[in-house]
């Protein structure tokens, strides 16, 4: 009998007519769904509390107003309406100007088809909205990479943000601003891939339209091969870097992540192959290393004689001496360690990730891994790398394997900071902070306080400076660069704006260990302050030549850009080609001259590598191999893997690959070696090995010239003279 | 309590940085998205920094009869060369100065009657950093009718009852008065007061609703300012009667004076034992504090108040349950306006007969009306309740400024709709205004002479709501904005018959939908000015849609077209 008197009171109501009998305190709208009649929503969902905001879900209970009945508690012998001309015609009118404002078929229509509102609107015949549309658009937010973000397809039903908060608990998601201007937003209104969103899932699961929707990446599953076993979605979730993530989330992103097994000895992946995805090794040892020879190309032959055919021939570090080469201890990878220049061979084992580059960025792999042992590993797109970074007991691995195994080969590996004590890189590898950027994000901005030094671990930092008029680059930075520097030795300002140009991992040194560093090594502090000084003054004078000369055509036809130009006096050129046979014949039969290109009055510029102020090629090199000397000009360091993305960078098309036939080790049969054809990126060396380059010697009509187009064109121009 | 941070943080640094925000996230253990859904719901809060000069005129309907929308394109040229940092110009909502129009607010302080000569150098001060003081206007007490103590001690009404202590005797005294809320709805108040106090639990609350918003309406403020006494003796009634030991006051920013009399009446009251533990050593409990709004027209909403003073965003909540069974911190709550709570101590001081007597024609009581527009003499007045709207405006207000012709009045600002100057015989009663299709409200008259364009003014209305709608549900936020856009065409003119015929027809489902699905009434009320235009005044309305002309010879000025496209309206 006591069980009986605890249960709810029934209460009797009818619904279009029709008497029903429910439990004290149901909402009408689940009176209604017990009871056979589905009635409309967008905001409600079973699992979360309603709010009643969309208004669809109105009935009529003979009050002044309808009633919203996913927050209406039925009471006895209420009489509800649910189907009348004045409720329909009140939904139909709702869903009208919600259409009016929505970017039809949105991202979810077009993909699923399931657009809750469009699918409303067609069942209750809106068509074509009468209202006028919303003129200014709520903007997208493409920073995430789980989940893109359409405020446009917004209704602000509150369902991702119930998802968030109430579900999940994560407190990241809520309405921002007030009436037609409200809209969502991420902590303080941050860009959701900047916020501290864990990307679990749950909004976009939640979301009724195409505001939030799953984020495929370019060939959105991972090419399955025998050995790649598919997870359910509830596999995934047993797993503790998924706890926490929406079940339905990874559903979607099914074929995003797999298993695979790797037999001693197999290839992983291997270096300058373009790929989409990260390894994460959850059993077993693998060896990673670079198979390209490490050498550069090396024109021979030389000034003997115009038309006496010469050679290239990869040449090493040591049989080829150039000047300003760079005396790097380590080569700088896409994973968790880096490889010594002198053995480029390193050891990967569980619990490492690698290949994150790669996967965020789209860059080619950095080198060759191959098995030593059974190894079981995660193979996945950057959508779920995204998850597997946002959980925090995930990140902190990561970041704990690094500080212990990569922080101090890092830190070496910069030679002004060869000399720092064993105990004050320990030190460091517990203080320093690990940090990610998102592209586009600015890292510091010019004449903000300077407070930290920074390392480069993953990505490209764009350094700028502004001045009347525009941005100009000052460098790009990439894997084992630094930067900070000259605002903590200087004024205590940052003098450019640094910017991350993708996924961005810094490591940061904080003020205080950066001024404790300085202090104790005399000769890190006479290093950086001697190259914190060579920078200011590379950029003040560029600063210097961009005011200079402003003028607008040379700016935006590139060639302000450019630190030496070949150019053809179109007025005594005859178009023999004679620079690009000669070009050919100084560089092993492939030229590195095309004689098109931009012109300027009589000259053409020709295309041939303009040792540019803002050197695109640099952006992107998976091993760090193409840099600048301090002369300005580009430089192609010998551990090049041909990858060739510097080549597809150049927006001058003036880097070529240059074809090699050398033995190198079998990998599918250690021990034995095996000839494959290897490529080396070149550009124009400005024949270097010789006494003038070749194109300009060459010329029968003195039409071809390198210049500085500061001095030429200024002078050419006259007034605005740099010099 | 949040508001209180934020407020904090914004005195000093003059608007909410990001990481000050950050580390009070952290500090108070505030998640990020809550702060900034609240800081970027409220008018008050400033998420970036402000001009040295903030010039915002007010846009609403007694300032804009009064040339505001004049005023604000003068200004922009007189100024229109200072640079961002230094000056921003904005429309504002209505300031509560309506009797003084036009009002402009300067970096928060309020200047009224102003011309764009006056305003320019005060924002000229303002850039150049000089202080820059609200004129606080002299504040004599005036003499009210309605006061019971003008020759007597104060608080005479809970002398007596700190002695009696017998509460079924007021609830029966303010039953028999038949008290109404006068706020706008008119809930009995007696019932309201009842309801409370049968509610089980100790934790209950008595809430003043000072928030007045509504363009046109300022007796509040007037209230405040001359009979504070008698909203806090209300306020204490109903507490000692509710068996609620916690008051609070809501009262908007903009009325800086009124905070500081009230705040001086609360600690008087204190100090006179009339507030705090053991009132007049009954051995009785209440406590009042005065809280200040953030901003927003929304927050006069009951439920939107309350959840205001839980600190989060002023969304309305939907009813049931109602604040009488679950209002402030979900406990039951008395929730009163101004001058409700005025009303209850001149009954139970003067009795029932008393205030059955000072109305006219079978109205009851007094009630303080604000008139403003284009009245001859605009204010506030302490009129008998039932009297003709004639005598108000024409005896009490000295009729129409400039000796011009009344043509429309909206009763109770631009939620009572526009009626026409044929109804001016209207009596100011709750039936008799709902009977002529508008409301009593909170008593906002704003009167329009015959060089007014209707269309412009419901324009204008339906443009304050769309302002101030809090967007939590898609009839209003989505509504309001529709309606508005089909406004702003409908003025530009030359519609086609059809087109118009088509648009009347949308106009009328918008109206449909808007009044009978919004959560609350901002929401339900925002059909009111255009169909009371388009009931009343339907060739002029006609005219300007399909013939592009003004009848009142307002719009389609060379000088009206070229200031148009800054603002929504016709007029620049």
């Amino acid at each position: 009998m006591s069980t009986i008197s605890r249960l709810p009171e029934l209460v009797e109501i009818t619904i279009d007519g029709r008497p029903v009998r429910v439990a004290a305190g149901t909402s009408v709208f689940d009176a209604a769904r017990m009871n056979g009649t589905a009635i409309p929503t967008l905001c409600h969902l079973q699992n979360e509390t309603p709010v009643g905001v969309c208004r669809l879900c109105v009935v009529d209970t003979g009050a002044r107003v309808l009633a919203a009945s996913c927050v209406r508690p039925v009471e006895p012998g209420m009489k509800v309406v649910t189907n009348s001309e004045k409720v329909l015609s009140a939904r139909k009118t709702l869903l009208e100007l919600l259409m009016a404002d929505h970017p039809s078929p949105c991202a979810r229509q077009e993909k699923s088809g399931d657009c809750e509102l469009e699918t409303l609107a067609q069942a209750a015949g809106v068509t074509q909205p009468r209202f006028l549309k919303r003129t200014v658009s709520r903007g997208i937010d493409d920073s995430s990479l789980a989940i893109a973000v359409d405020h446009d397809a917004c209704i602000l039903c509150d369902r991702c943000i119930r998802g968030c908060n109430e579900i999940k608990n994560n407190f990241v998601l809520g309405r921002m601003g007030k009436g037609y201007s409200a809209g969502i937003a991420f902590d303080l209104n941050a860009a959701m891939g900047d916020s501290t969103c864990i990307s679990c899932g749950e909004c976009m699961v939640s979301c009724p339209t195409g505001a939030l929707t799953n984020k495929t990446v370019v060939g959105t599953s991972i090419a399955a091969g025998s050995d790649a076993e598919g997870f359910e979605a509830e596999e995934l979730l047993q797993l503790p870097v998924f706890k926490g993530v929406s079940g339905t989330f990874l559903e979607l992103n099914r074929g995003a992540i797999v298993k695979r097994r790797f037999r001693p000895g197999e290839i992983i992946c291997r270096e300058g192959e373009f790929g989409s995805t990260a390894f994460y090794i959850l059993e077993g040892k693998a060896r990673v290393s670079l198979s390209a020879p490490i050498a550069h190309v090396k024109t021979q032959g030389g000034a003997k004689g115009l038309f006496k055919k010469l050679t290239s021939t990869l040449a090493a570090r040591d049989a080829d001496v150039r000047s300003e080469e760079t005396r790097d201890r380590t080569i700088p990878i896409d994973a968790s360690v880096d490889l010594a220049y002198g053995n480029p061979v390193a050891e990967l084992g569980s619990g490492d990730l690698f290949g994150e580059m790669t996967c965020m960025n789209f860059y080619p792999r950095s080198a060759t891994v191959i098995a030593e042992t059974d190894v079981v590993a995660f193979e996945m797109l950057r959508n779920v790398l995204d998850i597997m970074m946002k959980n925090k007991s995930f990140r902190a691995q990561i970041d704990q394997n690094y500080r212990k195994r990569a922080l101090e080969n890092h830190l070496r590996g910069v030679p002004m900071f060869a000399d720092l004590s064993p105990d004050f890189i320990e030190h460091l590898k517990g203080s320093v902070e690990l940090q990610r950027f998102a592209p586009g994000q600015i890292i510091a901005r010019q004449g903000d306080a300077a407070g930290s030094f920074y390392l480069v671990r993953i990505g490209f930092v764009k350094i700028s400076e502004t001045y009347p008029g525009g941005e100009l680059v000052l460098a790009y930075l990439s894997r084992g660069d630094y930067f900070g520097e000259i605002g903590l030795l200087g004024g205590g300002v940052r003098t450019a704006t640094c910017t991350a140009l993708d996924h961005v991992e810094l490591v940061r040194i904080s003020g205080g260990d950066f001024r404790d560093m300085v202090e104790r090594f005399p000769s890190v502090r006479q290093g950086l302050e001697a190259v914190a000084a060579e920078r200011a003054t590379q950029n003040q004078q560029r600063m210097q030549t961009v005011r200079s000369v402003p003028i607008d055509q040379f700016l935006s036809q590139g060639l302000m850009e450019a630190q030496s130009l070949l150019i053809l006096d179109l007025n005594s050129c005859t178009r023999c080609d004679a620079c690009v046979n000669a070009c050919a014949d100084a560089h092993d039969g492939v030229t590195r001259l095309v004689r098109e290109g931009l012109r300027f009055e009589q000259y053409l510029v020709a295309t041939s590598c303009r040792q540019c102020r803002d050197p695109l090629c640099m952006v992107g090199c998976p091993v760090g191999s193409i840099r600048r000397r301090n002369s300005l000009e580009v430089i192609i360091e010998d551990w090049c893997i041909g990858c060739g993305l510097c080549a597809r960078n150049c927006p001058y098309g003036n880097i070529n690959l240059h074809p090699f036939d050398v033995m190198v080790d079998d990998l599918e049969r250690p021990g034995r070696k095996k000839a494959v054809v290897k490529q080396k990126a070149t550009s124009c060396d400005l024949c270097t090995h010789l006494k003038e380059p070749s194109c300009v010697y060459a010329c029968p009509h003195d039409a071809a010239h390198r210049v500085d187009p500061r001095t030429f064109f200024s002078e050419m121009l006259g007034g605005g003279s740099s010099k | 309590m949040i508001f209180d941070d934020l407020r904090a943080i914004q005195l000093r640094y003059g608007f909410l940085p990001k990481a000050e925000l950050e580390a009070f996230s952290q500090r108070s253990n505030t998640p990020l998205y809550q702060i900034h859904s609240v800081a970027s719901f409220y008018p008050h809060f400033q998420l970036v920094p402000p001009p040295k000069a903030d010039v915002r005129v007010c846009a609403d309907m007694s300032c804009h009869l009064n040339g505001a929308c004049e005023l604000r394109a003068e200004l922009e040229q007189r100024l229109g060369k200072s640079s961002p940092a230094d000056l921003l110009i904005r429309d504002v909502s209505c300031l509560g100065r309506c009797d003084h129009a036009p009002a402009v607010s300067i970096n928060d302080e309020i200047f009224t009657g102003v011309t764009a000569a006056s305003a320019e150098a005060i924002a000229r001060k303002a850039i150049l950093g000089e202080a820059i003081p609200e004129p606080h206007p002299g504040h004599a007490r005036v003499q009210c009718a309605s006061d019971p103590y003008n020759s007597e001690e104060k608080y005479g009404v809970i002398r007596k009852l700190a002695a009696t202590k017998d509460w079924d005797a007021v609830l029966a005294e303010l039953k028999l008065s038949e008290l109404r809320g006068m706020g706008g709805a008119g809930f009995p108040t007696s019932m309201k007061w009842d309801l409370v106090r049968k509610q089980p639990g100790a934790e209950k609350y008595i809430v003043c609703n000072a928030d007045e918003s509504e363009p046109g309406t300022i007796k509040d403020r007037f209230i405040m300012t001359h009979l504070p006494h008698l909203v806090m003796e209300g306020m204490i009634v109903a507490g000692l009667v509710t068996g609620a030991q916690k008051g609070i006051l809501y009262i908007r920013h903009e009325y800086h004076l009124q905070k500081e009399i009230l705040g001086e009446e609360l600690r008087r009251c204190y100090r006179d034992g009339l507030l705090g533990k053991n009132i007049l050593k009954s051995g009785l409990t209440f406590d009042l504090e005065i809280f200040v709004s953030p901003g927003g027209y929304i927050c006069g909403e009951e439920t939107a108040l309350i959840e205001a003073i839980e600190g989060k965003r002023a969304e309305p909540r939907n009813k049931p349950p109602f604040p009488v069974q679950a209002g402030l911190w979900q406990k039951p709550t008395v929730l009163n306006n101004v001058e409700t709570f005025a009303n209850v101590p001149q009954i139970l001081a003067r009795g029932v007969e008393w205030f059955a007597a000072q109305g006219e024609s079978g109205s009851r009581g007094l009630k303080f009306v604000g008139v403003s527009g284009h009245a001859a003499k605009p204010g506030i007045y302490e009129v008998a309740m039932g009297i003709p709207m004639r005598k108000v405006l024409f005896e009490y207000a000295g009729g129409i400024r400039g000796g011009r012709q009344l043509k429309a009045f909206a009763p109770s600002g631009p939620s009572s709709g526009y009626l026409p100057a044929s109804m001016v015989d209207v009596r100011l009663d709750f039936k008799a205004l709902a009977e002529a299709g508008s409301m009593l409200g909170s008593g906002a008259i704003v009167v329009c002479d015959d060089r007014t364009c209707m269309l412009d003014m419901a324009l204008n209305a339906v443009r304050f709501y769309r302002n101030e709608s809090c967007g939590k549900c898609v009839p209003c936020r989505v509504g309001s904005q529709k309606m508005t856009d089909l406004l702003v065409r409908w003025t530009h003119g030359g519609v086609a018959e059809k087109q118009y015929q088509a648009d009347l027809a949308l106009v009328d489902e918008l109206c449909q939908a808007m009044s009978l699905t919004s959560i609350c009434g901002l929401g339900q009320i925002v059909p009111a000015p255009v169909q009371s235009v388009l009931k009343h005044f339907r060739e002029e309305i006609d005219a300007h849609v399909l013939k592009g002309q003004c009848p009142s010879g307002i719009c389609f000025t060379a000088a009206a077209k070229a200031g148009e496209a800054s603002r929504v309206g016709i007029r620049p």
